[in-house]
């Protein structure tokens, strides 16, 4: 009987580790940019059937993993450099309204490219197995997504605070003017920055489409699961990104028996409660 | 508190607003009436002519938080939708008439939106914003698990559209389509013109006041919280009443009525209406609907043609459709008065 629990608690650690995903790059978009990105979801969605696409045609997952992001990132990067720029400076309500403009626009895209009927993508022939420890069993690929997103979330710490476009960002975040002084160009650092961000929706829509499928419809959903993330953890927090994600996976996952709008109905209670009670979230700065 | 002027997109009108006329008022108004006769003769059907009624009613209701208050909320469709559903259960469990489903759907309304707006004026900005939308979605997953009440995903079936009616004695029945649509007329030109009085009083002064600076407003000794609270039940009550007028004329109550899609639909036809003015809301619904109808058939994704005019109004003409209006007919104006006066 416990072996149901392990199994249901490693599906949510691998379910938390996709919405940690999304939820980081929405977190450093608007950690770094003080942008609120109402189409990151749009941009999972088409991760997902970018992955759809690839392994039709190519038959290889692992392609798809690097071709994914890259087409979705730089799709993010035109968007900011065509429409984005003109918005930064003003209040959040535009953010919201011209990224739910892009929403619409990829979702409708969407279903005019794969169609109003979800798709579904097999598992990745080398990783169809199970892992057994014992008289426990548990799917290779559900393993696989646990380390590679975690993996990714480190390079990008590492990034982000190892490397000089780290530094470079951050300063930007906090006083653009002085970074674009020092020789800095402020505008394409902000462009790689919502790519980048964006490029991680991408990751997290391509690693989800073998267990998930992808599906039209799917990225309001996962927009409003990865504010509940953000707000959870803290709006620009990379670790509250982390807990955050897994704590939403994890009552997910085990609720899922029992009371799946239930889960749905907690999550959004709690965004609510954190907000009123801890505005900056649980790991947030003030 | 940038966000609280977040939608000034037309500071113009909304500073000639107030200060209007009585003569510029009464002539919207009529407007508005000519708009409300003349969209049933020009349309295919008057069930479309109503939906745009109701969906305007719906808009204009948003206007007033967005517009005149400066508030966002994701949260119109819990009003919408639950205005839908108690308006139905009411006629369908304790067979209530026309009127007391309407009113009960507008308390309804008014009552959950001064507690979703209690609670989220609580926090400015984004975090505003994300409570309304967390409400949102707790409420679309109260109405898919109170399935045996709300028919979840089938939605509810059946909602009659009784008669008008006076003591028992029926005065007119609703059943014909233009029958109904004269009253959903009736209605909205009440809503409107009561509306327009309210922005027009002290009270409208005074949210304008705050959506322009709060911090203002608050010195000057208003209480903002329960001027914002008041804002947010006048548009749950207008919501909850289009909501209930939308289940009769489909004769169902989805629940798509309370999804987080159906706030984001109402708060896209408000701006691509133009917050400046109440009349926007109109020509944003109106256009919404419209386009949905016509090109839906031919064109199913004609959704992504709303997305276009989304980035559109938010970087070239944040004033929406009356603002582009508005600023025709002052060019047009200041161009004749130039004429007139060059030698």
């Amino acid at each position: 009987m416990a072996n149901v629990y392990v199994f249901q608690v490693l599906n949510g650690l691998g379910l938390g580790m996709i919405y940690f995903l999304i939820s980081v790059g929405l977190t450093i978009i608007f950690g770094l940019l003080n942008f609120v990105n109402f189409a990151h979801g749009a941009f999972f969605l088409l991760g997902s059937y970018l992955c759809y696409t690839t392994v039709a045609w190519t038959g290889n997952f692992w392609l798809s993993l690097i071709a994914g992001p890259l087409v979705v990132g730089a799709l993010a990067w035109v968007a900011e450099r065509v429409l984005i720029v003109r918005v930064y400076h003003l209040p959040h309500t535009f953010h919201i309204l011209i990224t739910l403009g892009i929403a619409l626009i990829i979702q409708e895209s969407a279903i005019m490219i794969w169609g109003p009927v979800g798709k579904s993508v097999p598992v990745p022939e080398l990783l169809q197995g199970v892992v057994r420890f014992g008289n426990f069993a548990y799917p290779q690929y559900r393993l696989f997504l646990i380390v590679f997103s975690a993996v990714i979330g480190l390079l990008l710490w590492l990034l982000l605070e190892r490397t000089k476009f780290g530094a470079l960002v951050r300063a930007g975040s906090e006083n653009p003017e002085q970074v674009a002084l020092l020789g800095t160009n402020i505008f394409r650092l902000f462009s790689l920055t919502f790519a980048l961000g964006v490029a991680l929706a991408g990751v997290a829509g391509v690693l989800s489409a073998p267990l998930r499928g992808a599906h039209p419809f799917i990225g309001t959903e996962v927009l409003g699961l990865a504010f509940v993330v953000v707000v959870i953890g803290g709006m620009g927090s990379f670790s509250g990104a982390l807990v955050g994600g897994l704590l939403v996976g994890l009552v997910q996952s085990l609720m899922t028996s029992i009371w799946p709008q239930g889960a749905s109905l907690m999550i959004y209670g709690a965004m609510a409660a954190v907000i009123l009670l801890r505005p900056y979230g649980l790991f947030g700065r003030a | 508190m940038a966000d609280a002027r977040s939608m000034t997109p037309a500071p113009a009108a909304a500073a000639t607003a107030p200060a209007a006329g009585p003569s510029l008022l009464r002539g919207i108004t009529l407007l508005t009436v000519a708009a409300v006769i003349v969209l049933p003769l020009v349309l295919p059907s008057t069930t479309l002519a109503a939906e745009i009624l109701i969906f305007a009613m719906a808009a204009l209701a948003c206007n007033l938080l967005l517009g005149y208050t400066g508030l966002l909320s994701f949260g119109q469709g819990i009003f919408f939708g639950g205005g839908a559903y108690v308006a139905s259960l009411l006629m369908i469990h304790l067979g209530a008439g026309l009127f007391t489903a309407l009113v009960g759907a507008m308390v309804f309304g008014a009552a959950v939106a001064a507690v979703v707006g209690a609670l989220a004026i609580r926090r400015t900005g984004i975090y505003f914003v994300m409570l309304t939308l967390a409400f949102s979605q707790m409420a679309y997953f109260v109405a898919y698990t109170l399935s045996d009440w709300t028919g979840g995903d089938n939605g509810l079936l059946d909602v009659p559209r009784p008669p008008v009616a006076i003591a028992g004695a029926t005065l007119v029945d609703l059943s014909d389509p233009a029958v109904y649509y004269a009253f959903v007329a009736v209605l909205f030109v009440a809503v409107f013109v009561a509306a327009r009085r309210i922005i027009h009083s002290p009270f409208g002064s005074t949210l304008v006041a705050i959506r322009e600076n709060e911090g203002r407003a608050a010195a000057l000794g208003y209480d903002t919280r329960q001027f914002k609270i008041l804002a947010f039940s006048l548009s749950g009550a207008i919501t909850g009443l289009a909501g209930a007028l939308y289940a009769m004329l489909l004769n169902f109550a989805p629940l798509s009525n309370i999804e987080l899609v159906m706030s984001e639909h109402i708060l896209i036809m408000t701006i691509i209406g133009g917050t400046g003015s109440l009349f926007g809301s109109i020509l944003g619904a109106a256009g919404i609907v419209l386009l949905g109808d016509l090109l839906s058939a031919v064109w199913p994704r004609w959704m992504m043609l709303l997305g276009i005019v989304l980035i559109g109004v938010v970087i070239f003409m944040r004033g929406g459709l009356w603002g582009g209006v508005e600023s025709l007919y002052d060019t047009i104006r200041a161009r004749r008065a130039h004429r007139r006066t060059a030698p």
